[in-house]
Order: C-alpha cells, then structure tokens, then sequence
C-alpha cells in the first residue's frame, strides 16, 4: 500500500513515514506543501493520502477541495492529520470529505494499524 | 328608709298640692252656688205658687159672688162675670200645674185639688143653669146645694190651697236664712284662701331650705376646687344638686389626677422642660436636667441661660432667642451646650414666648446622637457618592418601562455623551437592537424591554451597546439588572461593564491557545515518534543504556502530551466549550474500549482488570465518557498493587446508571476526598512523579460528568481501597417512553 504524506513540517513528515515504512511496512512518498502534494498524488496514484491540516498557502481543507475535484485523484481517500483534538473539529472535516482524522502527536507504533482501520472502515 | 324627693319632683308638689286643695275648694264652692241658686227658684216659685193658689180661691169666691148676683137679678152682667170667671179657672190650674213641677207632696195637693175645683166648677154650672131656666126653686136648691158644696169645697179648697202653699211659705221663710249662708260662704273662701297661701308657703319654705344650703355647699366646693383645697362632703339627697355635687367631685378627682399625671409628665419628660424669663434666667427647670446636662433643677434656676451655652454658637442663639419673642408661635433652633462635666451636648430647643408671663417656655431635646448620626449619613451618602461617581462600572437608574432616569460618569464614558443625553432617552437607543428597531414605536421598546430584563434581571447578561456619538460603532457590555424601590415606586438599576478589553484578552486568548496547541503538537509529535522509533528498535538494536534513557525520554514526552491535552481540556471546560457529540450508545460499547485503552498499561503495573457486562443504554458523547473511565481506571491501575483486581461494576438504578471503579489500593484518607476533583490535587505531593499524571484528569471527569448531567465522587477508607464512581442518565427503554405516551394520552 502506497502512501502520500503532505505535510509542510519536514520533522514530523519524516517520523510519519518511518512509522508507516519501519514499523508498518508501508511505500510511503511526501510533499512538503498542498501543490507539491496534488501534484505527486495524480502522478503517484497513492492508495491514501495523510494531509496536514495547518499549512501555509494552501490549508489541508483547499488541498482537500483541490483533491476531490480533480479527476485524477478524487477517488483518493484522504486522512487528515491534525493537531485540533476537538470533536467539533474532526466532524468538521469528515464533512469536507475526508475519510477519517488521525490526530497528532500520534503514536508511531500505531500509526499503520490507525490508517488501516479508517480505510477499512 | 328615708324618702328622697328629687328637685323636679319638690317643684311638682309645691304647685300641685295647692292646686289640688284650690280646685277641691271650688267644687265645693260651685256645689254652694248651684244650692243657693236652686232655693232662689224654689222661693220664686213658691211666691207664684202661693199668688196662684189665691187666685183660685179668690176665682171661687168671685164665682160664687157673681152667682149670687145673677140669681137675685138675672143680669146677664153677672153672667157674663160669672163666665168669665169660670172660664179663668182652669188657666189657673194649668199654671199651679206647671208650677208644682216635681214635688210630689204638691202633686198629690194639686190633684186633690183639681177634683175639688172640678167639681165646684160643675156645681157653679149647674146653679147657673138653674138660673137661667128661671127654676128658682130649682137654682135657690141648686144655689144653697152650690152654697153647701161651695163652702164645703172652698173649705176644702182652702185647706187644699193651704196645704199647697204651707211648703211653699216654708220656703219663702227660708229666705232669711239665705242671708246666713251667703255669710257663711264668704267665711268659707276666705278659710280656704289662707289655707292655702298656708300650705303654699310652708311647702316653699320646707322645700328651699333643703336646696338653699346644698347649693352653699356646691358654691363652697367651686372655690376650693379654684384654691386647690379639698372638697366638702358629699351633700345629702338623691336629687340633681346631689348628682351635679357627685359629678363636681369626680371632675374635681380627674383634674387632681390630670393635674399629677402632667407634673408626673413634666418631671419624668426625657427632655428638659423649663421657662426662660424677660432676664434670662432659668425661672423653672424640669428634674430631665440633671440627664441632659448634669445639673440639679436649683443648680439652675436663677442662672443665666446663655451660660451654658458654646461660644461659637451664642450669637446665634441670641438672635433666635430675639426671634422667639417676636414670633407669635413656637419657634425651633439649635446650639451646643456645656454639661457640668464640661462636654458639649447639642440640644435642639422648642420655644414659645408668653407676653403675659414675660416667660419663654422651652423644651430641650437631645440630639447629639442624632447630629452623630446625621453626620455619619452625610458621611457616608458621600463615600457612596463618591465610589458612584468614579466606579468604573457604569450605574443606570432605569423605569419599569425603560427609560433613563439617572447615570453616573462611568455611563458618559461608557456610551460616550454626557449624562443630559442620556437621560429621558428609552434604554433601547443605547444598544445594537436600534438599528433594525423603531426607537419611537412602543411595541419595539416593550419587545426589547423584555428581552433585556429577562437577559440581565438578577444576571448577567451580554449586549451590543453603541456609541451614542457614532452609533456605528458596537461595543460588547455586560449587564446587570436590580430591582429596587424608591418610596413605593419600582426602578431598575443596570450595572453596565464595558468588556470590549476583556472579550478582545479572550480572543486573544483562545489564539493562544489554539497556537499553543497546534505549534506544542507538532514538535512534540516528532519528538515522541522519533523516541518511539528509536524505542522500539525500528532504527536498529540500542544498547541498553542508550535504550533507557530514550525510554525516559520518551515516558516524559507521552506526559507532557497528556498535560498540554488536559490544560487544553480544562481550559475548554471552564469556557463551557468543551466539545460534546452526545448520542444513545451502549454502555459496554464505551467499557470496552475503555479495557481495550489500559490493557497494556494494566499489564505494565501487575493488575488484573474485571470488566462488568451491561445491556443498559445511556444517552452521552462515547469518546469522552472513554476519556473518563480511562481515566479512573488508569489512576486505579496505579495505585493497586502488584497483583490486585481493578473492577469495573454497573449499577442499575431506576433513571440512573452508576458505573464504579473498585480497586485494592491504598485508599484515600477523608481528608483528601473533596480536593481531589479540584485542580493540581494529589493525595501526596510525590505522586506526580512517582506515578505519572497531572493532578488535572479528575477535575476533567468531573467536568465532562457534570455535562452529561451526572455526579462523579469517591467512597474510600485509607488503607481499604476506592471506589470511584459516576452517575449518569439512563435512556429509557422503548416501552418505557410507550407507557409514558400512553398515561399522558
């Protein structure tokens, strides 16, 4: 299983692709902002892509938007990962078409299982 | 018994008993009178009685003379005499008739002698017949017949007549008595005359003897009712001098006892009452003085007034002492006086100027206390005053129906005008709501009215206020409504808070925060998955040394997480903004996870977990009901010992679902049981860092409980285990609801 993490954050990128290839054994690319991330998924055709919610220039809910609208990466489910716990706030972001919300900081050791059980879900 | 007469009834004795002896007197005199009156009659009657009786005998001698004169010669001179005479008989009858009236001694006489006369008549007739016949023989037998009977009757007749007029001389005799009774009469009136004045007199004297000299008495008892000496006895009787004497001594006792209840009154009297005369000096001086200022009532009396009093005030009270002369009525001042021991007393003084006595009469009233008093109030209407007027909160007086009627400066400030453009104005100007409401129409100021007592009254309520100078520009305030009374009429008083400053600190704040969450997240994110990574050997075998400390690392990582999360938490509790997504869920589903969450924590500490079965459906958020139980079972994993039981037990009450947490630790002294739900509380100050947390996660649960409408608390003994538990709703099941449709159908 293929993937895409976009996140503006180069640190907390890197420890998610660790987690997702180290420990759960994943393929795992990056982008470092929204473009390079709509870019790299209608290249890359991941299976599911982790957004970041708080980037600058374009948010995780435009890239988002950006996603679903293009046709070559609106069948992409998308996982926000977000550091705003709130319930209000995950709801939120289901409703803007996201499959599901891993909030940060996240446990590493469980971050493939989580990914796993929103796509299954 | 002695028998008492009252005046009114003396008075109807002393003119009835002559009246009555006067009218007995002339009943009798009137009988007297009527007496003499009918022997008058009976005397006038017998004169004619006695003059008719003649007549007859005479009429019959007459007869018989002209008789004898026609026999001899047959002149028919002498019969037309005889006629005549005979034909005057009966006339003379009738009269005696008539005379004799009821006499029946006369009657008798009368009849007797009609029959005589009758018969005498017949005879005479008859003779004259004979006569006339020229029967001579016959009329000479006829006329010595007539002579015989004649004689016989006139013999008869006289005695007749004679019997007739015996009573009537009696009476006629009587007149010489007349003239005794008629004496005897006069006798008689002049008697009862003096009888009378006797009697009239005795009764005037008998009677004004007994008044005269209770009235004296009376008169007596008026005098020394005046000289204030004491009252004769009570005079004697039961008639109105007597009751007038017993109503004169009860007044004269309620005046004695008016008398004493005013001096007791005087002399009692809280405050000074005394005369003042033209020298002034004290001429009297109520016992009060001694309280008011120390001395004795003959201390006093002959000292000048304007001796007691204070210098600062002695021109004044001269002049109001000047006033009081030329005032017609009581006239009041005020001054300070100096008491024998040299203190000031303030007295307010009621004085009234008697021109008679040359006298001013004063009363002097006490009222340093009330100086003291009144100055205290002074005092503190001008501390009120004055926090008034520089509070920061602004202060409306408003109407029941809204309007303005009083503001502070804080309130000028606060809507930017000064306070005459505030006042009258409806409280509807001064906020937001004006800008789509009618200022003017009534039913838009009721409506806002409404809105803004049912959002303030006795609260605190959130408005949008305007800047009375720009009504543009919008201002959050808060507001605060009390009910007051002034002189029975109902007012409102708005305590008005510009928090423009502090609703900007609170966005600010809660920037912040977010900030805080979001940049403390995302470094701590990599830090804790880089120390993960490295933990659990994904970059490669560590030595053991190196393995411990990125263990320590990561532990206290983990926990600064969990502390961000939980002031995060609190934070969002305290603002009511926790987030809440409340839906029917199974009880067991949030107890499984709940298991599934401390499993390995469980493990870590040697504790066995025993998890309850339920059916029950309650009505929450599941994530934060999770988050709650976690929570306790984390700190009962804790503090149980190496393996001890954790249980989780469900409690079924009716509405109510209890959940309890029993675990074997080493309990919670009473001490502690109420500070455990408060922030940053720990049973020891070490626990923090011996056994992880932050002292925040109950204060959470009890947050996050109270939410769902719950209790949460603890039942423990030290050294025997706790037990925590929560209470929340239960949903009610279906057939439940059903029954309560149908009883309300």
């Amino acid at each position: 299983m293929k993937v895409l993490i976009i996140d503006d954050e180069e640190d907390t990128r890197s420890v998610a692709s660790m987690s997702l290839s180290l420990l759960g054994g994943l393929d795992v690319i990056e982008a470092d902002s929204g473009e390079e991330g709509i870019r790299k998924a209608s290249v890359e055709n991941p299976d599911v892509v982790l957004l970041d919610m708080m980037m600058p220039v374009m948010d995780g809910a435009a890239t988002l938007d950006k996603l679903l609208t293009n046709e070559l990466t609106k069948h992409i489910p998308v996982i926000f990962l977000t550091a705003k716990a709130m319930t209000s706030e995950i709801d939120r972001l289901k409703r803007l078409g996201a499959k599901g919300v891993v909030t940060k900081p996240f446990d590493p050791t469980m971050l493939a299982s989580q990914v796993q059980a929103i796509l299954e879900s | 018994m002695k028998f008492q007469l009252k005046l009114s009834h003396k008075g109807i004795i002393l003119v009835s008993v002559p009246l009555i002896f006067a009218t007995i007197f002339l009943a009798f005199l009137t009988y007297l009178l009527n007496q003499a009156e009918h022997e008058v009659e009976a005397q006038i009657r017998a004169k004619a009685l006695v003059t008719e009786a003649g007549n007859l005998q005479k009429s019959f001698y007459d007869a018989g003379v002209a008789m004898a004169g026609y026999s001899i010669t047959k002149s028919p001179l002498f019969a037309d005499r005889f006629d005549a005479i005979l034909r005057q008989i009966p006339t003379i009858l009738e009269s005696l008739n008539s005379l004799v009236g009821d006499n029946p001694k006369q009657q008798q006489v009368l009849v007797e002698l009609k029959s005589i006369a009758y018969s005498a008549l017949k005879i005479l007739k008859e003779a004259k017949n004979a006569v006339a016949t020229d029967e001579i023989d016959m009329a000479q037998m006829k006329a010595r017949s007539v002579y015989k009977q004649a004689r016989a009757l006139t013999d008869k007749l006289k005695v007749t007549i004679n019997d007739l007029t015996s009573d009537e001389s009696m009476l006629v005799n009587k007149k010489s008595n007349q003239i005794d009774s008629k004496l005897q009469v006069k006798i008689f009136l002049a008697i009862g005359f003096l009888i009378n004045i006797i009697i009239a007199v005795f009764l005037a004297l008998f009677f004004s003897k007994g008044i005269g000299s209770r009235i004296e008495i009376l008169t007596d008892n008026s005098i020394r009712l005046a000289r204030g000496q004491e009252l004769n006895a009570l005079v004697s009787g039961n008639d109105e001098i007597a009751q007038l004497d017993k109503v004169f001594h009860a007044m004269a006792i309620n005046l004695q006892e008016a008398m004493e209840k005013e001096r007791a009154i005087v002399e009692n009297a809280a405050d000074v009452i005394c005369s003042i005369n033209s020298e002034g000096k004290f001429a009297a001086v109520s016992p009060a003085c001694k309280e008011l200022w120390g001395y004795t009532p003959d201390e006093l009396v002959g000292r000048k007034f304007v001796d007691l009093v204070l210098n600062d005030d002695l021109a004044q009270t001269i002049q109001s002492a000047r006033q009081v002369r030329q005032s017609k009525v009581t006239t009041s001042f005020e001054n300070r006086t100096f008491k024998k021991d040299g203190s000031l007393v303030t007295v307010l003084w009621s004085a009234y100027w008697s021109e008679r006595e040359r006298s001013m009469f004063c009363v002097a009233h006490d009222i340093t206390q009330r100086k003291l008093a009144e100055e205290a109030i002074k005092a503190s209407e001008e501390r009120i005053r004055t926090i008034i007027e520089n509070m920061l909160v602004g202060l409306l007086i408003i109407t029941p129906t809204g309007f303005v009627e009083a503001v502070n400066p804080a309130s000028e400030r606060i809507f930017g005008v000064p306070a005459k453009e505030l006042l009258g104005k409806h409280v509807l100007n001064l906020f937001s709501e004006s800008k789509f409401m009618n200022v003017d129409n009534e039913y838009d100021r009721k409506q806002f009215l409404e809105t803004f007592f049912t959002k303030s009254l006795n609260r605190v309520g959130e408005f949008d206020a305007i800047k009375l100078l720009n009504t543009d520009e919008d201002f959050p305030v808060e507001i605060s409504l009390t009910e007051f009374n002034i002189g029975g009429n109902l007012k409102f008083m708005a305590n008005i808070l510009d928090v423009s400053e502090r609703k900007e600190l609170e966005k600010m704040k809660k920037e912040f925060v977010a900030t805080v969450s979001h940049e403390l997240r995302t470094p701590l994110t990599s830090i804790r998955g880089s120390l993960t990574l490295l933990s659990v050997g994904a970059l490669g075998v560590l030595p053991e040394a190196v393995k411990k400390v990125v263990a320590i690392a990561e532990r206290n990582t983990i926990r600064l997480i969990g502390l961000i999360n939980d002031i995060l938490d609190i934070e969002k509790l305290e603002a009511g903004k926790l987030d809440m997504v409340f839906d029917d869920l199974a009880l067991s589903n949030v107890i499984e996870r709940s298991q599934e969450s401390v499993k390995s924590f469980a493990e870590q500490h040697g504790v066995n977990l025993i998890m309850a079965q339920t059916d029950i459906k309650v009505h929450a958020d599941g994530d934060r009901l999770v988050q709650v139980l976690v929570n306790l079972l984390s700190n009962a994993c804790k503090f149980s010992p190496k393996g001890g039981n954790v249980t989780v037990a469900v409690v079924d009450i009716p509405n109510w679902v209890e959940v309890r947490v029993i675990d074997q630790g080493r309990g919670i002294p009473a001490k502690f049981k109420n500070l455990l739900f408060q922030k940053f509380q720990q049973v020891e100050a070490s626990d923090s860092r011996k056994k992880g947390g932050t002292g925040l996660g109950l204060v959470i649960c009890k947050g996050i409980i109270e939410q769902h409408g719950g209790i949460i608390g603890v039942e423990s003994e030290e050294g025997h285990g706790s037990t925590f538990y929560f209470r929340i709703p239960k949903i009610k099941e279906p057939s439940e609801i059903n029954k309560i449709f149908l009883k309300q159908a």
